[in-house]
């Protein structure tokens, strides 16, 4: 009974995740022929960033355990990356976008390497090192490297980071429209991103992260490779990561050490707890309700950041799972109670034939 | 999609002379309605820079009452709205800009300051046919403004860019020695930025230009942002006291620290400071630990007969304790708009490239005399000409104002630039 059961809800969440997915990709594509503002569509943009960020975010910690604060410092570095290469050599920013991740994914192995033999808070007390070097190494960087104009431009940027370096392109073909034009380029980076995603966490390897997650000692003695579990995990995100990065500096044509800031580190961690922390979906709801909480009280001056706060607050106390992880109790919990009337009623039913 | 933009795009392309004909019509009537004027600024009203973003947009409201009650422009009131943009930067600027735009039909934004945006509020501008005043104070405005200036005509910056900060400096303290009222023990100057854009790019300015000017730099050393523990930098500066220390970190309370701890062991140095000497809490935490201290701003409001007015009804208007130095930036550049929007017969609207360029053809043309000083647009870079390193006639550059804390007790005073001077340097105390 049980083993036949098992399938059959799996392919159930299959479906389901299935049905999600086309209805998202349904209104991803009818958006900009509903929205009129620019406003609007660019806020999208920036939530669909979020929400790459924190999917991967999530790949790491969420469904590996390890508690990296190091992924704005990747997501920066892709995009330095991307305008550094643009910058200096001339290239084309679609070129430069995939050497971008790569060079992302090398700093983040090197980061993974140097956490290897740690765990826990110490995993986080290192990358956030990590993370606030790197901003100080950028802002404190003030050699003359090259003279643009009557600028001295330091190799790194410097404290301004590096700007007019490039686009996507969608101004020169879309005109007035370019915001669609980057607003689908954008949409099409987080749709792969949550397909390789899903990939990962579905195979073999997925299920590695998952079991080092859960009993590391365990997962270990029964032939998980930590060592190259870390590595790959970490390499993974930081591609995605490191790709987003390059997309936002060319979509915003400029980047600087703001982004390595904290506020934006907590920012995306709260995305990940509010969604749910170790759920598929947990980033993306998280991304639309604190970024919709966000704009709705954009009136309330003051109490804005005091509300998002409270959210996250409430969150945390009454949903830990965050809203994915509650919605699934709640399905589970429906799941059991149509399942007890189920068999209530054929109790009843056999009683009834007995009598 | 067929949406406003399009329409429009559509309606020019269809036939320009019946287009014109209906726009002249839609002007007139909305000035005999007296439509308002939907003016956008976007401030930092949250974060560290909340307590700038507030005196921004208390100029900015003054200017308006002050407009309005002079009967709007051609009739029509001004209206205007405020979006945070918290910790700035690029994304959320532009993003609060755009906001402007597409809620409010902005034909005008006028910001006071946002840091680490690299200049795309230049870029939205463009983007929505608008125009675009700002005070970021940023070299990298006339840069941007360089490589297209078709593209990014409606945006001006009102004050000169922090570059002059440099030359200017350095001018000044040869002024001051060649001028016999200081004797520099030596030609070295220290020079002490903190890690962030502002002071950096200042720094930089001052360390690139001292050797044109005679001088030598013996210390350049950058502090975490914020600090206040000056212990090793000062030791450093004892070591090798030079003839003045340049410190461009500009956080209000570390810089009164900054002299709290030079005091305990002084040397025969000039201190230049950045900024934060302009703000009550420099003096407040100093004491008397402060006077001496010299600042410059290249955009402020002058203490003269013309600005007597203006000062009185913001502190009227805003409490005894309330910055009009920083608020009359907003209010300077919303007066001066409103004025080239009166001149030009319509402010126009998003996407009215024709109208708004018609504005920006006056804001390049008229010379402004407000409460800061002169605006006049460098047409090389679209920002205001610095008075006097870039240019020598006062009526057509602002003043690189030069002041010193003299009395904690009171107002700083203005030292240079001499036309503009409302007292003498005096020496610090601290220098035997």
């Amino acid at each position: 009974m049980t083993t036949s059961l098992r399938p059959m809800s799996v392919s159930g969440s299959a479906r389901l995740d299935l049905l999600v997915s086309l209805a998202l990709v349904g209104a991803a594509v009818a958006l900009p022929f509903m929205v009129d503002s620019r406003y609007v569509l660019g806020q999208v943009v920036l939530a669909l960033f979020y929400a790459t960020i924190a999917s991967q975010w999530n790949l790491l910690f969420g469904f590996s355990g390890i508690f990296s604060l190091a992924q704005m410092a990747i997501f920066a570095f892709g995009g330095y990356a991307t305008a550094m290469i643009c910058f200096y050599f001339g290239w084309n920013v679609w070129a430069a976008l995939f050497p971008g991740a790569l060079a992302a994914v090398v700093f983040s192995l090197i980061v993974g390497l140097a956490c290897l033999r740690l765990t826990g808070v110490y995993v986080a007390l290192l990358t956030l090192a990590i993370a606030q070097t790197m901003y100080l190494l950028i802002v404190t960087d003030t050699e003359c490297f090259v003279m643009v104009g009557s600028i001295c431009r330091q190799l790194t940027g410097g404290a301004v980071g590096f700007a007019r370096f490039g686009d996507l392109g969608t101004r020169e073909f879309l005109k007035g429209q370019w915001l669609v034009g980057n607003y689908a380029i954008v949409a099409t980076l987080f749709a792969v991103t949550m397909i390789a995603t899903y990939i990962i966490v579905k195979s073999p390897i997925g299920l590695a992260f998952k079991a080092l997650k859960d009993n590391p000692g365990y997962a270990v003695a029964r032939g998980v490779n930590r060592f190259q579990a870390q590595l790959l995990v970490f390499g993974i995100s930081a591609f995605f990561t490191g790709l987003a990065g390059g997309f936002y500096a060319a979509h915003f044509q400029a980047i600087g050490p703001g982004i390595l800031s904290m506020s934006q580190l907590m920012f995306i961690i709260a995305i990940a707890v509010v969604g749910g922390v170790g759920t598929f979906w947990g980033p993306l709801v998280g991304t639309i309700v604190l970024v919709a909480a966000d704009e709705l009280m954009r009136e309330a001056g003051e109490f804005r950041t005091l509300g998002l706060g409270l959210i996250i607050a409430l969150s945390i106390v009454l949903m830990p799972k965050g809203l994915v992880g509650r919605l699934g109790d709640l399905v589970r919990w429906l799941r059991r109670r149509s399942g007890a009337a189920g068999r209530s009623k054929l109790r009843e039913s056999t009683a009834t034939a007995g009598e | 999609m067929l949406n406003r933009r399009a329409m429009l795009h559509g309606f020019v392309g269809a036939g320009a002379a019946g287009g014109a004909l209906l726009a002249d019509m839609n002007r007139t009537a909305k000035a005999q309605e007296g439509e308002p004027v939907h003016v956008g600024s976007a401030l930092p009203m949250s974060g560290f820079a909340a307590a700038d973003g507030i005196e921004f947009k208390n100029g900015l409201e003054l200017a308006a009452a002050e407009i309005n009650a002079a009967g709007g422009i051609l009739g029509r009131p001004i209206e205007l709205h405020i979006e945070d943009t918290k910790d700035q930067g690029a994304d959320l600027v532009s993003q609060a800009m755009q906001r402007l735009v597409d809620r409010y039909n902005t034909p005008a934004i006028i910001n006071g300051y946002n840091l680490g945006t690299n200049m795309i509020e230049m870029d939205v501008a463009a983007d929505n046919d608008i125009i675009m005043m700002h005070y970021n104070t940023l070299i990298s405005h006339n840069e941007k403004f360089k490589t297209d200036p078709e593209r990014y005509y409606g945006s001006f910056q009102g004050d000169p860019p922090e570059f002059w900060y440099g030359p200017g400096c350095l001018n000044f303290l040869k002024t001051l020695s060649e001028g016999g009222k200081w004797t520099a023990p030596n030609k070295k100057i220290a020079i002490i930025p903190s890690a962030n854009e502002y002071s950096i790019v200042i720094a930089n300015a001052i360390r690139d230009k001292a050797a044109e000017y005679g001088f030598e730099v013996s210390l350049f050393e950058t502090v975490p942002f914020p600090t206040n523990q000056w212990g090793p930098t000062l030791a450093k500066l004892r070591q090798d006291p030079p003839a003045a220390i340049i410190v461009t970190h500009f956080l209000p309370q570390d810089l009164a620290q900054f002299m709290v701890q030079f005091l305990t062991q002084p040397i025969n140095s000039l201190v230049y400071m950045q900024y934060g000497p302009s703000l009550p809490a420099f003096r407040e935490i100093g004491g008397a630990s402060i006077n001496g201290v010299i600042y410059s701003t290249v955009i402020g409001c002058l203490p003269d007969e013309f600005s007597k007015a203006y000062r009185e009804s913001y502190r009227a208007k805003f409490g005894p304790n309330s910055a009009y130095i920083t608020g009359s930036q907003t209010y300077d550049g919303l007066w001066m708009w409103a004025i080239a929007a009166a001149i030009a017969g319509d402010p126009g609207e998003p996407f009215d490239k024709e109208q708004v360029g018609k504005v920006a053809a006056v804001m390049r043309r008229n010379v402004y005399r407000g409460v800061n000083g002169t605006y006049r647009a460098d047409p090389a870079g679209q920002s205001a000409y610095c008075y006097p390193t870039q240019v020598a006639d006062p009526s057509l550059g602002m003043p690189h104002q030069f002041l010193q804390h003299q009395d904690h007790t009171t107002d700083p005073k203005l030292i240079a630039p001499a036309l503009y001077a409302t007292d003498a340097f005096l020496l610090p105390p601290w220098i035997k």
